[in-house]
């Protein structure tokens, strides 16, 4: 069965034919090209298909493309434009990726984390990129990263 | 000053940052169809029938594919070669096995594709393989390796005689006599769980296939590239020449992206029947239940030592259990021929045992066996450490090779190239304030709070190159090329799985060429376009890779001096290259340095870029025409303390450099609950000399996590069918950032190898066995309870909950607690 579906994805608003089995973060993925967004598992647990929905983040891949419809999406490829993103500039330079498949989706849930907690203390990052798994790093980069972008953010010099 | 020794982040961070990575599902192709497979549910049964009719009659199935017509299209994988290779009639010992990409008749684990099934769009793939009905008839389920040792034991492959596919053995002494005599003996079981790597990053593969030119083109996430190619060339009967693979952006690999999987083959067979691109893209719960399992083993110990902590002499019984025997079961292997790993030990017997069960097969993981051996040895010498009454670290000391005995035979005939482990260990300490530690220690006891301290080392021996292997190989290709407008180009064999290697590999060839690292591009995973290599496993890629591409711009190096001298009327010897330009030596400061030398002469420097044009644009003039034309090298390198001709040299060593690192982590126990929390972590890590250790530590940091998530969370678990019972990230539970230590720091030491040109040996896989070790250990420590011994892992609140209540005096120290 098929279900019209109109979204607004990074400022763009769009129609699609949508397949009411299919995924959001194939969606998003297979008809719009936005390959940004990451599948790793399929079952909410680790975090690579994190996307801002209606301004909170979701998992992408738990998430019915149709109902989706008549939301505001924030993908990866959204959240700059020519200058990146400070979280993406902080990860870059404190060196918190390594193979970058996890990535697409921290940087969604920290940017989330500091809309809503511009100062947070280590422990408040990790909390809050709980829901996101990566297997190359520790997070250690990582949570400096997120420190450093918060900080510059605070300054307002990013 | 130079690139080498910088920390300088990765060159692909913000690219993937930003999202724009290009992963294999990542890669458009027009009109793609999606393949789905049926997989057997039983570990151990014949197949009596698939009725694919249902399946057919579904709109939007485009192919279904039987196991006969798989038989018929490809060539079968024989557990010990891959296919382009020769088979081996006698496989090994007599015992055979041949499998294609779809079970035929027989399934030998849970998982096992049978049929495999393409449609339009990958939900109507999956309820096709939904639709196809197989009909199976149960055998007996080898579950277990002791039950595979059993006398009597059914067979987990039918025909075979035993369940044992290899037994490697290594003595050096008399152990059974050393131990006899021995003042303390101590024995017991040490026991690793069955693990799998969990890239983040599910295996997918992309393939299209062009009647035009007969050639396959296939996108993996795959680790090597140039073997890939091989093998599904020779699976598919085609020439290697015809077929291309292309490793786009991986997400992780930790040894698992090998080449060689039924899957694979499956996406090409079909690209080829259809002349259309198939995309595949694995299902979490298929990477638990197939991509490869590693690490089941259990060590019988008996080890005699002296009261000093000395140890004497040491018995290991071990027996892996390696699933069905294709992959990466050599690396139960491994584990033997690391043993007694740093140790120095007169009287040591080590045995192997490699037996096959209805699991599925091993697949490569970080520490490929090494973490075994090294986790093993930990436990024991923390064992007569509490035996002899010592202090867990002054029994380490005791027992380590001295620093001054390298190179080192161990008692497989390994020769150890380099180490100072007393002098990590050393530093380890100054970091890790023991003596504050008892006190916080004994403070947070007042408050009813266990906190404990623990001390692991691990070796992790890196580039491993084995005799007549099609795999793994110490040596690699490069090349090096400057554009005429000086820009420089590296194509590699080697490969980057998300570890970073290319950024090493730019600094190096940018310090031999004088040039700006920024203008140094590398081109890595195109069979079209880069030389042959090996690919990445090992932590190869910089050390064998990296001085391939130093020995090819090295080539360069000299062409330019040659053109550069000419140009600047000098002799090549007062030359140097840096900054983009080659100078002559004793050059003031710019800005005179363009200034003539003296009045109508020649200039003090000239920019690489004017050189790399001269050679281009001029290559008959008086500068260029004594040199070859053009700027392109490629070359080979061979590593180094790789030994395979025992006739001559007495040994038989497959592993050219062996770093290790001294690790310590502070954890708190709950009493009441078993919860551990791993409070702080620290590292010392040798690598000889450091390329980056910006690099070095982000890979150590996600070893080191992947370590304690072993510790304290990881488990593969089955059922006595042999089913899994953990097909998802919420059974088989990673670290998050949560779990991870507030505090995690490494540290180098740089002990360097004669191995390789720059000193540097293999980084990026170590990090597992020390945190695995030291995390048990500071259990047993916080805990406090004489007699305990946490022999197997992991540490889940379960397990230390009922090890306090297993030992006498368990209630007592609740109460004190
Ligand atoms: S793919 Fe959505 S959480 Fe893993
Ligand atoms: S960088 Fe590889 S999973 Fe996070």
């Amino acid at each position: 069965m098929r279900q019209p579906v109109r979204i607004t994805v990074n400022g763009r608003e769009l129609e699609a034919d949508a397949d009411t089995r299919k995924l959001l973060v194939n969606l998003l993925r297979d008809d719009l090209e936005l390959t940004g967004t990451h599948f790793g598992c399929g079952t909410g647990t680790c975090g690579a298909c994190t996307v801002m929905l209606n301004g909170r983040c979701v998992k992408s891949c738990c998430v019915l493309a149709v109902d989706a419809d008549g939301a505001e999406l924030l993908t990866i490829e959204g959240v700059a434009n020519d200058a990146p993103h400070p979280v993406q500039q902080a990860l870059a330079e404190c060196h918190g990726v390594q193979c970058g498949f996890c990535t697409p989706g921290m940087v969604l849930s920290a940017i989330e984390l500091l809309q809503d907690n511009p100062a947070p203390s280590d422990a408040e990052i990790r909390e809050a990129l709980a829901g996101n798994l990566c297997r190359c790093t520790g997070y250690v980069n990582i949570v400096a990263a997120v420190q450093l972008a918060a900080t510059r953010m605070a300054q307002g010099d990013a | 000053m130079g690139y080498i020794g910088q920390r300088i982040p990765g060159r692909n961070n913000l690219r993937l940052a930003r999202g724009a990575g290009q992963f294999t599902a990542d890669v458009q192709m027009p009109n793609p169809c999606f393949m789905a497979l049926v997989r057997s549910p039983y570990a151990h049964a014949e197949i009596e029938h698939v009725d694919v009719s249902a399946a057919q009659g579904l709109p939007g199935v485009i192919d279904i594919a039987t196991a006969a017509e798989v038989a018929q299209a490809t060539r079968p994988f024989s557990f010990a070669r891959p296919p382009e290779v020769e088979v081996n009639l006698a496989d090994m010992d007599g015992k055979r096995l041949r499998e294609y990409a779809l079970a035929e008749r027989w399934v030998g684990y849970s998982g096992r594709p049978v049929a495999a099934v393409v449609a339009e769009d990958p939900n109507t793939a999956a309820e096709a393989a939904e639709r196809v009905a197989v009909q199976y008839r149960e055998l007996p389920v080898v579950a277990s390796a002791e039950d595979a040792l059993k006398p009597g034991s059914p067979g987990a492959i039918p025909g075979w005689n035993d369940n044992l596919v290899f037994h490697t053995r290594y003595a050096k002494g008399d152990a059974a006599s050393a131990i006899a005599k021995a003042p303390g003996v101590i024995t017991g079981r040490v026991q690793v769980q069955r693990h799998v790597p969990v890239p983040l990053e599910p295996r997918a593969f992309v393939a299209d296939y062009s009647t035009r030119t007969g050639r396959l083109t296939m996108y993996a996430s795959t680790q090597m590239p140039h073997t890939d190619r091989s093998i599904l060339a020779g699976a598919l009967g085609m020439a290697s020449e015809d077929v291309q693979v292309i490793q786009p952006d991986v997400g992780g690999g930790f040894g698992c992206k090998v080449p060689g999987s039924d899957e694979e083959v499956l996406v090409a067979f079909f690209a080829r029947r259809l002349e259309r691109p198939v995309r595949w893209t694995e299902e979490r719960s298929e990477y638990f239940l197939a991509c490869g399992h590693a690490r089941e083993t259990w060590f019988d110990f008996e080890a005699g030592y002296r009261e000093d902590g000395k140890l004497l002499a040491l018995r290991i019984d071990a027996v892996a259990d390696i699933g069905l025997p294709f992959g990466a079961w050599v690396q139960s292997s491994v584990t033997a021929y690391c043993l007694p790993c740093g140790y120095a030990v007169d009287h040591c017997e080590v045995s192997m045992r490699s037996v096959v069960t209805n699991k599925c097969k091993w697949g490569g993981y970080r520490g490929f066996g090494k973490e075994a051996a090294s986790f093993c040895m930990e436990r024991i010498m923390d064992r007569i450490a509490d035996a002899a009454g010592l202090d867990r670290v002054e029994v380490r000391l005791c027992n380590f090779i001295p620093a001054d005995a390298f190179p080192y035979g161990q008692v497989s005939g390994a020769l150890l190239d380099s180490g100072n482990y007393q002098g990590a260990m050393a530093k380890l300490l100054a970091l890790v304030d023991q003596e504050a530690f008892r006190q916080e220690q004994a403070a947070a006891r007042t408050n009813g709070r266990c906190l404990g301290l623990g001390i692991g080392f691990e070796l992790t021996p890196e580039g491993c190159s084995m005799p007549n292997s099609d795999f793994l190989q110490g040596w690699d290709g490069a090349t090096v090329r400057m554009d005429p407008g000086g820009r420089v180009t590296v194509l590699t064999g080697v490969t980057s799985p998300g570890s970073g290697n290319e950024t090493g590999i730019a600094m190096i060839v940018a310090d031999e060429l004088g040039v700006p690292l920024d203008t140094v591009t590398v081109v890595q995973g195109d069979t079209d376009r880069c030389p042959y290599g090996l690919g990445n496993f090992s932590s190869r890629s910089l050390m064998i890779g990296g001085s391939a591409a130093l020995a090819a711009a090295r080539e360069l190096r000299e062409k330019l001096l040659s053109v550069g001298a000419k140009m600047l009327d000098a002799d090549p010897e007062d030359l140097e290259l840096a900054n983009g330009e080659i100078r002559v030596a004793a050059a003031p400061a710019p800005p005179a340095a363009d200034a003539p030398r003296n009045p109508g002469g020649p200039a003090w420097s000239v920019p690489i870029r004017r050189v790399a044009r001269k050679i281009y644009s001029h290559a008959f003039g008086a500068e260029t025409a004594h040199v070859e034309p053009g700027l392109e090298s490629t070359r080979y390198f061979r590593i180094g303390n790789v030994h395979h001709q025992p006739e001559t040299e007495g040994r038989l060593s497959f592993y050219p450099t062996w770093p290790f690192m001294a690790v310590a982590v502070v954890v708190e126990v709950d009493v009441e609950t078993g919860f551990v929390e791993v409070l702080r972590c620290a590292a010392v890590h040798d690598c000889g000399t450091v390329v980056n250790p910006t690099l070095v530590e982000a890979n150590t940091h996600g070893g080191i996590a992947q370590g304690l998530g072993a510790a304290l969370y990881e488990e593969l678990l089955h059922d006595d069918a042999a089913q899994l019972l953990t097909t998802t990230l919420m059974d088989y539970t990673l670290p998050t950032a949560v779990e991870m230590p507030a505090e995690l720091s490494v540290a180098h030491q740089e002990t360097p190898t004669a191995a390789t040109p720059l000193g540097a040996k293999g980084a990026g896989e170590s990090g597992v066995a020390g945190p695995m070790a030291a995390v048990a250990s500071a259990v047993e420590d916080a805990l406090g309870v004489e007699g305990l011994a946490l022999m197997t892992l992991p540490l889940k609140p379960e397990r230390v909950w009922r090890s306090i209540r297993e030992v006498a005096g368990a209630v007592q120290m609740g109460e004190t607690a």
